[in-house]
C-alpha cells in the first residue's frame, strides 16, 4: 500500500511540474509582449522597458524558467501587473470562497448521484428509472449558464427565499479566518445565524454547478450496476442465500463504484470550469471570478497563477480518488503498483 | 482454456445487424435523438431561407419593435433593438455547427492517430504521449480556453483553436485504452506473423475496433463542444457582436432579467435543444453498437 | 430411497431478441438420498438452465416454466415463495459455480464473503452463533476441503489464490450450511487435469463422510464415469437416455450418446490410432534453447527478479512429424512455440529450421512462407470487425500476392477447409467455433507453409466439433505433406494424433519420444503422474493407465492446498 501511494504521489509530482512548465511555455509564446499588454497603449516606452525587467522579460528564457520555478516551490507567483500586490496573496483572498463551494458541489454529487443510480439500476425500466433518467438527462445536457440564470430566475425573483449574489447577507458582520470556509468557521465560533445564512447563499450556485456532475455520474453508477448485476459472483452470492439488500449494497456496488468514482474524478476538470460561470452569474468572490477578472484585464501573472492553482486542485482531488479507489478495490492497489 | 464457450442463453438465431436493429427500435429516445440533431442540421444549413427575418443577424435594428415579447410575428420575441430573436437563433446554430465541425474535424483525427500510436507501439512513445495527455487533462478546460482566447484576441477562429488544443486528450485516451485493450488479443500477433505492416495493423486491424467507440464519442462531443463554446461567449470571451452567437445572446440578454426573460431564456433553450438532440443520439448509437464507454 | 430431488416433466421457455424459444423439453431427473447423479451435455443443451432453475437463479420475466414441477423433499419448489425459496440455499441444495475466478466477488476477502453466508442463513433459520464460533466452523470447514492453513486463507482476496485453492474454498462455501444436495457446475473444469484429479476425488470423500447427495452437471464423459452412480444424457433441452453409470458406458443405446463416447479419443486400448511416421530429415532442431522473464516492480519499476519459463530445451522435429508438446499451465510450452516462431527471443541456445537459425530469418517473408500459426481460441485470433476475406487476404498481401491472385487463393482456402464460398463475406461472429477455427486454419494455410504450429487448436471447441477439425488437420497435413507442432494438454488427443510426443514441466522437456512408448511405458514420475489422472471413459483403459505412488506425485507435483509462495 505505502509503495503504491508513494508512486502515485510521484506521478503526480511530476505531472504538477509539467503543467508548470507547460503553462510557462504557452505564456511565453503567446504573442504580444506582456508588460506592455497590461501598461497599455498609453505607456511610454521607458515604462514598458521598467516593467519588462521587473517581470525578468528580458532575461534569457532558461533564467526566466529557473525564476519561475524556484518561485513556484516558495510558493511565489509573482507579482500582479495591475495591482502589484503578490498573485498569491489574492488567490489565497478569493480560495475559500471556490473551495467551499466545490467541497459542497463534490458532496452533494457524491451523497445524491450515487444512491440515485442505485435506485435506477434496481427499479430498471421501471417508472422510478424513467423519471430519474430524464432527471439526470436534463442535469447533463444544460448548459451551466442557463441552469444559473434558470435558477436565479425562478428561487431568487419568483420564490424570494433564496439571494443570487454573494455569499454573505452585508448585514451579517463576521469573518472566517480560522478554514475560511463559512459553515464551518460559523460553527466553530458558535454563530449559527452565519450557518444558516452561508447555507441559503451556497445552495444555488451549488446545484448550478453540481447539475452536470449529478446526471453524468448517476448514468454511469447505473450502467456500471446493471454489469455488474450480471456476473456470475452476483448470481453465486444469491444462491448462497444472501438478501438481496446486502447484495446490491456490498457485493454490487463496492465492484460497481470504481466507474462512477473514475468518473467523478475527471468531473473534477469541468467542475472548475464551471465555477468560473457559476461564480460569475452567482457573483461569488471566488477564485474563478479573480481569474475571469484578470484574464478580461489580461493579468498575465495572475492568470497563470489562477490556471496553476485550478490544475493544482484537479490533481489532489484525483490523488484523492486514487487512493479511495485502493481501499475499495484490492485489485486496484495491486495492478497500479505493478505497472504505472 | 474452458471449453464452454457460448453462455447457455438459447441461441436466437439473428445476427449482429439485427440485433442492433432491434435494439435502437426499442429506444424511442434515440430516433428522436437523431430527429432533432437532423433539424438543427437543417436550421444551420439552411439559415437565410428558413430564418423569417435574416437582417436580424446583422446589424440590424428596428426600435420600434424592440423588447417585444413571443408572439406569431416573432416566436422567441425580440431583443434590445428590435432583432427577431428566433433568426438570430436560427443563425446562432450555424455559429456552433461550424465551431463543431471546426473542432472535432482537427481534434478528433489528431486525437486518434496518437492514441492508436502510443496503444500499439508502447516503450517510449506510449510513455511520452501518455503523459503527455495527462498533462494537458489535467488543465482546466475552461480556465485554459479562457486564458488562450484572452491573449489572442476573442473571436471564433481562436475560440476554436483554444477547444482544439484541449479536445484530443480526450480521444487520445479513450483510442488508447481500447488499443491496449484489443493487443491481448490474438489477432494483433496473428496479423504480425501474417506479415503486416504497422500501418496496416494500425488501420486496418485496429482502428475499425474503435469506430463505434469513436461514433458515440464524437456524437457526445458535439454537444459538448457546442456547451464549451457557449460558456466562452457568454462569459465575452468567444465570438463577439454582431454575429449570432447563442451563449453571447444570453449573456446580453440575461441583463434585461426578469422582465424580458426571453432575450436570455430562448437563446438558453436552443442551446439546451441542440445539446440534447446530440446527447441523445450518443446514447443511443452506445446502445446499438453495444460500446462501453 | 427416497427421491430428494424430484423433476417431472418440466418444459422452459425463454425469449431473447423478441423471440421465444423452448429452452427444456419435458425434462424428468431425480436424485435421490445419497445418490450420485451426472447430468451431461454439450454448451447449449440446457444443463446450465436446468441447474438454475432449481436454484432459482433463472430470471424469470425472460424465462417461463411452461410445464412440470420440481420436488425438493416432497415440496414443490416453483411454488414456493421468494422467503421460503431463499430458506433452502444454502441449507437444504448448495451449488458450486463453474468459475472459481468468477464466483467470489474480487474486492471482499474470503472471510467477508464465508460470515456472510452463515451468517444470513443463521438468520434465516433463526439460529445464534457468535462471531467466534463462525470463525472456528470456518476454519473446520476449510480443513475438510483440505486447506490446512485456513488462518491465511480468511484472510487473502481471492486474486491472490491459486486456482485450485479456489475451487476448493468454492467447495468449502457450499458446505458451510450442511446442504442434503450439492449441485457442481463443472468443477475443476478451469484447472490442470492433475488439479481436477484432486477435485473430484475431494468431493468423493465429502459425498461420503457427509453424507450428501451430489448433482454433477458435466461435458466430460471420463468425469462422468468417475463420479456418477446414475447418468443423464441431455441434448438441445430433451433427455434423450438415462441409465446407470454401467449401463450408459457399457451399452448406450441412444445415437447421440454413442457419438458422444465414439468422440472421445482413446487413451488406451485397441481402439487407440497410433500414427507412425518415420521422418528422415530434420527440420526443426532446438538447442538448449532458454527464456527468461524479467519481472519488473519497486519503487523505481526496475526489474527485480527473472523468471525462466523456458529451461534448457533440446528436441529435434523431423520432416512430417505431427509433433506433440503436452503440458499443464505453466509448464512453458506456449513460449516455446512463440520461439520456435521467431515471436519471441531466446535468452540462451538456438533454434534452427532448416538449417538457417530462426534469430537470424524470422519476420522475413521466407519464414513466413515456412512456418505459421494456429491459435487456440478463434474469438480473439480473428478480428471481429473484419470479414472473412479480408482476414485470409493478409498473409497474401504481404507476401506479394496481387488482387486477383488473392480472390482466387481464398476461393480455394475455402474450398481447403470446408465452408461454403459466401462464408467470404461473413463476420466472425456469424460463424460457429468450428467454423471460427478452420478459418484460422485455412489463414495459416494460405502461403503454403511446410511447418504448421497448432497451439492447443481444439481445446475451445466441444468434445463432436473438435474431432471433425482433428480429421480436417489429418486430411491436410496427407495431401500437403506438412509437419505439426502440435500443442495441447489433452493427452488422449494427442496420444491418436501425434507420432511423438515431448512432455513439458516447469519449462523442462522431461520426457520424450514416440507416443506409444511415452504411453505405454513412462519414465518419469510426473508423466506417470499427468497420465493417471487423466479421467477415461473405459475400465480396460483405467487399468492400463501407469501407476504412481503419493511420494513420487508429490515430488513432481505441488498440491493445491498450499499457499503460492510456500
Amino acid at each position: 500500500m505505502f509503495i503504491y501511494l508513494f508512486r502515485r504521489a510521484l506521478t503526480l509530482l511530476l505531472v504538477l511540474l509539467g503543467l508548470a512548465v507547460l503553462i510557462f511555455i504557452i505564456a511565453r509564446i503567446v504573442p504580444g509582449d506582456p508588460a506592455r499588454i497590461a501598461l497599455g497603449p498609453m505607456a511610454t516606452a521607458e515604462q514598458v522597458t521598467e516593467l519588462q525587467n521587473e517581470m525578468g522579460l528580458n532575461d534569457s528564457y532558461p533564467k526566466q524558467l529557473w525564476t519561475y520555478l524556484s518561485g513556484l516551490a516558495q510558493g511565489d507567483l509573482g507579482k500582479s501587473l495591475l495591482t502589484s500586490r503578490p498573485v498569491m496573496d489574492d488567490i489565497r483572498a478569493a480560495l475559500p470562497a471556490t473551495l467551499e463551494l466545490v467541497l459542497f458541489t463534490i458532496i452533494l454529487q457524491i451523497t445524491v448521484s450515487i444512491p440515485l443510480g442505485v435506485m435506477a439500476a434496481v427499479y430498471r425500466n421501471t417508472w422510478v428509472d424513467n423519471v430519474l433518467r430524464v432527471v439526470s438527462l436534463i442535469g447533463v445536457v444544460t448548459p451551466g449558464f442557463v441552469l444559473a440564470i434558470m435558477l436565479q430566475l425562478v428561487a431568487a425573483y419568483y420564490l424570494g427565499f433564496f439571494p443570487i449574489t454573494g455569499r454573505l447577507d452585508g448585514g451579517i458582520d463576521f469573518s472566517a479566518d480560522v478554514t475560511g470556509l463559512l459553515l464551518i468557521d460559523g460553527t466553530l465560533a458558535g454563530r449559527f445565524d452565519v450557518v444558516t445564512d452561508a447555507a441559503r447563499h451556497l445552495f444555488l450556485p451549488s446545484i448550478a454547478l453540481a447539475a452536470a456532475g449529478i446526471g453524468q455520474v448517476m448514468r454511469i453508477t447505473r450502467t456500471a450496476m446493471i454489469e455488474v448485476a450480471s456476473r456470475d459472483f452476483v448470481e453465486a452470492s444469491r444462491a448462497y442465500g444472501i438478501p438481496e439488500r446486502v447484495v446490491t449494497c456490498r457485493y454490487m456496488l463496492r465492484v460497481a463504484s470504481v466507474a462512477p468514482l473514475t468518473i467523478l474524478g475527471l468531473e473534477f476538470a469541468s467542475l472548475i470550469g464551471n465555477a468560473f460561470i457559476v461564480e460569475f452569474v452567482f457573483s461569488w468572490p471566488g477564485i474563478a471570478s479573480y481569474g475571469v477578472r484578470t484574464i478580461l484585464q489580461k493579468d498575465l501573472n495572475a492568470v497563470i497563477g489562477v490556471v496553476l492553482v485550478s490544475g493544482v486542485f484537479f490533481v489532489v482531488a484525483n490523488l484523492a480518488i486514487d487512493i479511495l479507489l485502493g481501499v475499495l478495490d484490492p485489485r486496484h492497489r495491486l495492478r497500479a503498483g505493478r505497472d504505472t | 482454456m474452458s471449453v464452454i464457450d457460448d453462455h447457455e442463453t438459447p441461441d436466437h438465431g439473428m445476427t449482429a445487424r439485427q440485433m442492433a436493429f432491434f435494439r435502437f427500435r426499442r429506444n424511442p429516445l434515440a430516433v428522436i435523438g437523431a430527429l432533432i440533431v437532423l433539424s438543427v442540421v437543417i436550421m444551420a444549413v439552411f439559415a437565410p431561407w428558413i430564418a423569417p427575418s435574416p437582417e436580424s443577424a446583422g446589424s440590424f435594428v428596428n426600435f420600434r419593435n424592440r423588447h417585444a415579447p413571443p408572439s406569431w410575428d416573432n416566436l422567441m420575441g425580440t431583443d434590445n433593438v428590435g432583432r427577431d430573436v428566433f433568426s438570430r437563433v436560427i443563425y446562432g446554430y450555424r455559429v456552433s455547427l461550424g465551431l463543431v465541425v471546426g473542432v472535432l474535424g482537427v481534434a478528433v483525427p489528431f486525437g486518434v492517430i496518437l492514441g492508436l500510436v502510443a496503444g500499439y507501439f508502447g516503450g517510449w512513445t506510449e510513455t511520452i504521449v501518455m503523459r503527455f495527455t495527462d498533462i494537458m487533462l489535467a488543465l482546466p478546460p475552461l480556465a485554459m480556453a479562457l486564458a488562450i482566447t484572452a491573449v489572442l484576441s476573442p473571436n471564433l477562429v481562436n475560440a476554436m483553436i483554444a477547444i482544439t488544443l484541449l479536445w484530443w486528450t480526450w480521444h487520445t485516451r479513450l483510442i488508447y485504452r481500447i488499443v491496449k485493450g484489443q493487443m491481448n488479443e490474438d489477432y494483433v500477433e496473428a496479423a504480425r506473423v501474417a506479415g503486416a505492416s504497422h500501418m496496416h495493423i494500425l488501420f486496418r486491424e485496429l482502428l475499425p475496433n474503435c469506430i463505434s467507440a469513436v461514433a458515440v464519442k464524437v456524437s457526445l462531443d458535439a454537444g459538448f463542444v457546442i456547451l464549451f463554446g457557449a460558456s466562452l461567449s457568454f462569459l465575452g470571451l468567444g465570438i463577439q457582436p454582431p454575429t449570432p452567437d447563442l451563449g453571447t445572446m444570453v449573456a446580453t440578454g440575461s441583463e434585461y432579467l426578469p422582465e424580458m426573460w426571453w432575450q436570455a431564456i430562448m437563446p438558453g433553450l436552443a442551446i439546451l435543444y441542440a445539446i440534447l438532440g446530440f446527447n441523445l443520439l450518443g446514447d443511443g448509437l452506445r446502445d446499438m453498437l453495444d460500446v462501453e464507454l | 430411497m427416497s427421491r430428494l430431488l424430484d423433476i417431472q416433466s418440466l418444459s422452459i421457455g425463454f425469449s431473447a431478441y423478441g423471440q421465444y424459444r423452448q429452452v427444456l423439453h419435458n425434462v424428468d431427473l431425480h436424485v435421490s438420498e445419497g445418490e450420485r447423479v451426472s447430468l451431461i451435455g454439450q454448451s447449449g443443451s440446457g444443463k446450465t438452465v436446468t441447474m438454475r432453475t432449481i436454484i432459482g437463479t433463472l430470471p424469470m420475466p425472460p424465462g417461463k416454466v411452461e410445464q412440470g414441477s420440481i420436488l425438493y423433499d416432497g415440496r414443490s419448489l416453483l411454488d414456493l415463495n421468494v422467503q421460503e425459496r431463499n430458506r433452502l440455499k444454502g441449507t437444504g441444495i448448495s451449488i458450486i459455480l463453474q468459475d472459481p475466478m468468477l464466483s467470489f466477488n474480487p474486492v471482499l476477502t474470503i472471510q467477508r464473503q464465508m460470515d456472510d453466508i452463515i451468517r444470513y442463513a443463521d438468520i434465516r433459520l433463526e439460529r445464534r452463533r457468535t462471531k467466534g464460533e463462525r470463525h472456528a466452523h470456518m476454519i473446520e470447514t476449510l480443513r475438510k476441503v483440505q486447506l490446512r492453513d485456513g488462518e491465511r486463507v480468511l484472510e487473502s482476496y481471492p486474486i491472490m489464490l491459486s486456482g485450485g485453492m479456489r475451487q476448493r474454498v468454492l467447495i468449502g462455501m457450499a458446505l458451510l450450511n450442511q446442504p442434503s444436495l450439492l449441485i457442481a457446475d463443472e468443477p475443476g473444469t478451469a484447472l490442470d487435469v492433475t488439479t481436477q484429479d484432486e477435485i473430484l476425488r475431494l468431493l468423493n470423500t465429502l459425498v461420503d463422510d457427509e453424507g450428501l447427495s451430489l448433482l454433477l452437471i458435466t461435458h466430460n464423459l471420463g468425469v462422468v464415469r468417475q463420479m456418477a452412480d446414475r447418468v443423464y444424457v441431455m441434448e438441445r433441452g430433451h433427455i434423450v437416455e438415462t441409465g446407470t453409470r454401467e449401463t450408459i458406458f457399457e451399452a448406450p443405446q441412444h445415437a447421440y450418446t454413442r457419438k458422444l463416447m465414439a468422440a472421445v479419443p482413446p487413451l488406451y486400448g485397441d481402439k487407440v490410432q497410433t500414427v507412425v511416421h518415420h521422418g528422415a530429415d530434420p527440420m526443426i532442431d532446438v538447442r538448449a534453447a532458454t527464456k527468461d522473464f524479467q519481472t519488473r516492480g519497486g519503487l523505481l519499476n526496475r526489474a527485480t527478479a527473472s523468471f525462466r519459463a523456458v529451461n534448457d530445451v533440446s528436441l529435434t522435429v523431423n520432416q512430417g512429424d505431427i509433433f506433440g508438446i503436452a503440458g499443464e499451465s505453466g509448464s512453458g510450452k506456449t513460449t516455446l512455440a512463440k520461439m520456435i516462431m521467431g515471436l519471441t527471443t531466446l535468452s540462451h541456445g538456438d533454434i534452427t529450421i532448416s538449417g538457417r537459425n530462426v534469430a537470424g530469418f524470422a519476420g522475413s517473408q521466407e519464414f513466413r512462407k515456412l512456418v505459421q500459426i494456429v491459435y487456440q481460441n478463434p474469438g480473439s485470433s480473428l478480428n471481429p470487425r473484419r470479414t472473412v476475406a479480408d482476414q485470409l487476404a493478409v498473409p497474401l498481401k504481404f507476401t506479394g500476392s496481387d488482387s486477383t491472385a488473392i480472390k482466387t487463393r481464398i476461393s480455394e482456402l475455402l474450398d481447403l477447409v470446408d465452408l461454403p464460398q459466401n462464408y467470404a463475406s461473413m463476420y466472425p461472429h456469424e460463424l460457429s467455433g468450428g467454423q471460427k477455427q478452420r478459418v484460422a486454419i485455412a489463414r495459416a494455410l494460405s502461403v503454403n507453409p511446410k511447418i504448421l504450429v497448432l497451439d492447443e487448436p481444439t481445446s475451445a471447441l466441444d468434445v463432436l466439433v473438435q474431432s471433425t477439425v482433428i480429421d480436417l488437420l489429418h486430411r491436410l497435413r496427407r495431401e500437403f505433406d506438412l509437419t505439426y507442432i502440435f500443442i495441447s494438454h489433452d493427452l488422449s488427443l494427442m496420444r491418436n494424433f501425434c507420432n511423438r510426443v515431448a512432455i513439458m514441466l516447469r519449462g523442462e522437456v522431461v520426457e520424450t519420444g514416440p507416443v506409444a512408448e511415452i504411453f505405454d511405458a513412462p519414465n518419469h514420475p510426473y508423466t506417470r503422474a499427468l497420465l493417471s489422472a487423466i479421467p477415461v471413459i473405459s475400465p480396460e483403459e483405467d487399468a492400463l493407465k501407469p501407476k504412481i505412488t503419493q511420494e513420487e506425485r508429490a515430488s513432481v507435483l505441488a498440491t493445491s492446498t498450499l499457499l503460492e509462495d510456500e
